[in-house]
């Protein structure tokens, strides 16, 4: 017998007396007491959470804006999904020595204020960066994570990352620290809305 | 540093109250933050419905764990995961140095795991000649210090500001003046060196999607993502009580956790791992493990009462509402899981008599049951290991045969109130002390001052 | 109590053959000697119409694990819905909003025993009655901790238990008295204080509405 049949097995036997239970169903997420609509929830959390949120109407308009924030940069590590016009103009750097990264979110989800990061996009150049900024459609706001998760469900990459913040620890005296290890800043770009 | 055992916890927690009252002051600080941040975050939502419907998925979980687990091996292989299968620490431990030596592993990083300390992986990765580095800040400076952890998600709360200046002076070349920044800008140099260098990347898991085969996890640093995503081996630890049916539910369970445990809506990080990376990927692990870890959890599962406690999510709610912990911090415990929580699954895991005297390290105050998301009825279940001990002779004599004869007394009422009046009239401050009962109370308190009569007493004589 | 109840017009009797709940063994472990006791009690108020008690935890005790202990006696159902700790009684039963204005201008804490609040849900009823005394209760960062009685824990880890009284003590804001529903809880928190001198007084709270009823 091997180890995984006797813990089978050990299992079994533990639960031969006892009763099962049946699964409650679907939890379809809390009732929030001040309801906001999408694109609001999220913009809210993610303030909370220490994170910078800007609008852009539109692609052009998320152009100008990327090219006047890359000023204060010299380098960027881009994504591999991130389209030519939201390309920055700087030299690209290897993740593990650019001050920013660039990225697109597969979605974004409001009850948790989360930013939804595709692996196909590059994980190295969403972590390693100490400036994280990432690109996203408001149509592509989900309410509630569980119907994220069931939107994603036929098409999941080796890994996805909920990002919902900078960085943060408390662990030096029970004080908050910022950008260990992950990147201490994070923009997002909610592109479209009311045009 | 490992754990010394449950054993001596009485003799460990007096010798922390007395000679470590810094300890004491940092976790109760601690502690009541992470509850005042739970009881905002609980408050923003219908936590009972949320805490009814996590309770019922862990049980039903539970009482279906094989299929489940099945489900997930299935899952997970279909994935690209190699999925291992360990009984005991030793097993899991034997598993991890066969894949330390077939992929030639030479260092690793490991992001927080509790299970992880409880197989004892980080000295035996050692003995293997492997370097290993803890990422997570408060594991870091605990490793550091050559430590175990104090708490479930704040390993170093025992710990202070000065502590850590002091330390970070010696081993990172900090000014010893140094501010929680500076600090923390010399952590993140020193570890993103190790990040980028390491072969193998050890996690544990919050929790695995049978349906979907992933794995969870949950953080705020980044150093799980890092940890999971740079090296090209990852290996997961994962409980086998972990399994939960379907990603889905798992969205409940990562914000219900997140907001027990530190009051965020979600940790700043969350991990959802299918497996290796794919052909279409520019980077991930090129081989992730997933090792399902008995070590006394089917024990657990066995007994008729306790396995309740496996519905556990280690979100540290307990601990931080309990106000025997608060007293001491985890260590006194003298294992990897304390607190409330480690009490009732000490029992099962490690046997009851190596875990005495832990279900007597409560006053049975109940403040736990507000607390867990999960709904473990922690003071049932410490009552429950009382009573198992008592049945196996495990309690001392003098305590259940003291109980015995007072309980007969009690049925006898004159004897009852002829037993007060010598304890009324007899000097406790001179003959408490060698009264085995007494003695404990005399230790730290005064006497309690004598009525010269009964109640009973004054009542027959008439009360105006 | 007597004093109290009587004054609001309650016949009491106090049979003599009373004598413990059952909880210090139920608590340890051994609960066919907590049985035991359950059965005497049981028999000893079983023609009482209510039963008061001034303690949370043997109300606690009675209400909430009588029931399991005793079986699907039908004794055992009537007899715990007449059973009330004493300010539950007064509050719930009795609908008594002011006893008088005897405690007018003292500042008071109230201690939380932990049966009475967690088993009970005894919360609001002592302090909606010492205030209706005129009583200021004044906000205490811990009043709803354990003070570390516990029973037979306070004998068995007194280290722990101490710096759990101490908690309560070092976080007491200046007041008259502290009071509590829990004769357990006042033994454990004045021992500790006059082991350490503090000076603090602690009144039952029995003792404190009585004086409440004074004019």
């Amino acid at each position: 017998m091997t180890a995984r049949e006797r813990i089978l097995g050990r299992v079994r036997e533990a639960l031969r007396e006892r009763d099962p239970v049946e699964h409650p169903g679907a939890f379809e997420g809390w009732r929030p007491r001040t309801p906001r609509s999408p694109v609001d929830g999220l913009v809210h959390l993610l303030d909370a959470a220490g994170g910078e949120v800007v609008h852009q109407p539109n692609l052009d308009a998320a152009t100008s804006w990327l090219a006047t924030f890359c000023g204060g940069f010299d380098s960027s590590a881009v994504g591999e999904s991130v389209p030519a016009a939201l390309r920055p103009p700087i030299p690209t750097a290897s993740p593990d020595i650019a001050p920013l990264g660039v990225s697109v979110a597969r979605g974004a989800v409001a009850e948790t204020g989360s930013l939804i990061m595709d692996a196909r996009d590059g994980r190295r150049a969403q972590l390693l960066v100490p400036t994280h900024v990432v690109f996203l459609r408001v149509e592509h706001v989900y309410a509630t994570l569980r119907e994220a998760l069931l939107d994603m469900a036929d098409d999941l990459p080796s890994a996805i990352g909920l990002h919902s913040g900078p960085s943060k620890s408390a662990d030096i005296g029970q004080i908050l620290v910022k950008g260990v290890h992950g990147p201490g800043r994070l923009v997002a770009v909610l592109i479209g809305g009311d045009e | 540093m490992s754990f010394s055992g449950p054993t001596n916890y009485r003799r460990e927690s007096a010798k922390a109250i007395r000679d470590k009252p810094e300890v004491r002051d940092s976790v109760t600080a601690a502690t009541r933050t992470f509850d005042a941040h739970r009881v905002h975050a609980w408050g923003q939502i219908d936590a009972d419905r949320w805490r009814d419907w996590a309770r019922d998925v862990k049980t039903h979980v539970l009482t279906h764990l094989d299929q489940y687990l099945e489900q997930a091996e299935r899952q997970l292989t279909s994935n690209g995961t190699r999925v291992h299968w360990a009984e005991s620490a030793d097993d899991a431990l034997t598993i991890l140095g066969e894949i330390v030596r077939e992929d030639g592993v030479e260092s690793a990083v490991k992001a927080k795991s509790m299970l992880s300390e409880e197989l004892g992986v980080n000295r035996h990765l050692e003995g293997l000649g492997v370097h290993v580095r803890e990422t997570d800040l408060g594991e870091y400076i605990i490793q550091l210090l050559d430590e175990p952890p104090s708490h479930i998600v704040g390993p170093a709360i025992h710990r202070s500001v000065d502590d850590c200046r002091k330390l970070f002076h010696e081993r990172l070349g900090t000014p010893l003046d140094a501010d929680p920044d500076e600090l923390a800008d010399a952590a993140r140099d020193a570890l993103r060196a190790e990040f980028l260098a390491a072969d193998l990347g050890i996690s544990g898991g919050n929790f695995l999607a049978a349906d979907s085969g992933t794995i969870a996890l949950i953080e705020n640093e980044g150093n799980i993502r890092l940890s999971t995503s740079l090296p090209r081996v990852h290996v997961a630890f994962v409980g086998i009580e972990k399994l939960v049916p379907r990603l889905e539910d798992v969205s409940a369970f990562l914000q219900l956790t997140s907001r027990a445990a530190t009051g965020q809506p979600i940790g700043n990080f969350v991990s959802l791992i299918q497996g290796p990376r794919r052909s279409d990927e520019v980077d991930g692990p090129e081989e992730v493990h997933v090792v399902l870890v008995d070590n006394g959890r089917t024990r657990l599962l066995a007994d008729e009462a306790a396995w309740e406690a496996l519905r556990c999510v280690r979100c540290g709610a307990c601990l931080n509402i309990c106000p025997v912990y608060r007293q001491t911090g985890g260590h006194p415990y003298g294992w990897t899981y304390s607190g409330p929580i480690g009490a009732i699954i000490a029992p099962g895991m490690l046997g009851l008599e190596e875990a005495l005297p832990l279900p007597h390290a409560s006053s049975l105050c109940g403040a736990c049951v507000d607390v867990c998301p999960v709904r473990i009825p922690i003071p049932e279940l410490l009552v429950h290991w009382r009573e198992k001990a008592v049945e196996q002779g495990l309690t001392p004599k003098v305590e259940t045969v003291g109980l015995k004869a007072y309980t007969k007394m009690a049925q006898r009422p004159g004897l009852f109130s002829a037993a007060g009046a010598v304890l009324r009239h007899v000097p406790l401050g001179l003959g408490g002390r060698a009264l085995p009962v007494l003695g404990g109370w005399m230790q730290e308190r005064s006497a309690p001052k004598s009525s010269p009569k009964s109640f009973l007493q004054m009542w027959k004589e008439g009360i105006e | 109590m007597v004093r109290l109840l009587r004054h609001l017009g309650i016949d009491v009797e106090v049979p003599e053959g009373q004598t413990c709940c059952g909880q210090p063994a139920y608590n340890s472990g051994q609960p066919e000697e907590a049985q035991s006791m359950a059965e005497h009690t049981l028999k000893v108020f079983a023609d009482a119409e209510y039963v008061v008690l001034p303690s949370g935890s043997c109300a606690g005790m009675m209400r909430c694990f009588y029931p399991g202990l005793v079986g699907s006696d039908l004794r055992v159902a009537s007899l715990v819905e007449r059973t009330y700790e004493l300010s539950q009684f007064l509050r719930t039963v009795l609908e008594v909003d002011s006893l008088g204005s005897g405690l007018q201008g003292r500042r008071v804490a109230y201690h939380h025993g932990c049966h009475a609040l967690r088993e009970l849900g005894v919360k609001d009823e002592p302090v909606a009655l010492l205030a209706g005394c005129g009583a200021e209760v004044v906000p205490w960062e811990a009043d709803e901790e354990c003070c570390g009685f516990g029973g037979l824990f306070s004998a068995k880890l007194p280290e722990a238990s101490a710096a759990m009284a101490d908690r309560k003590i070092d976080t007491l804001p200046d007041v008259d008295f502290v009071t509590s529903a829990d004769g357990g809880c006042l033994l454990q928190l004045t021992g500790r204080a006059q082991k350490r001198g503090t000076g603090t007084a602690f009144v039952h709270l029995a003792s404190a509405l009585w004086r409440g009823v004074a004019e």
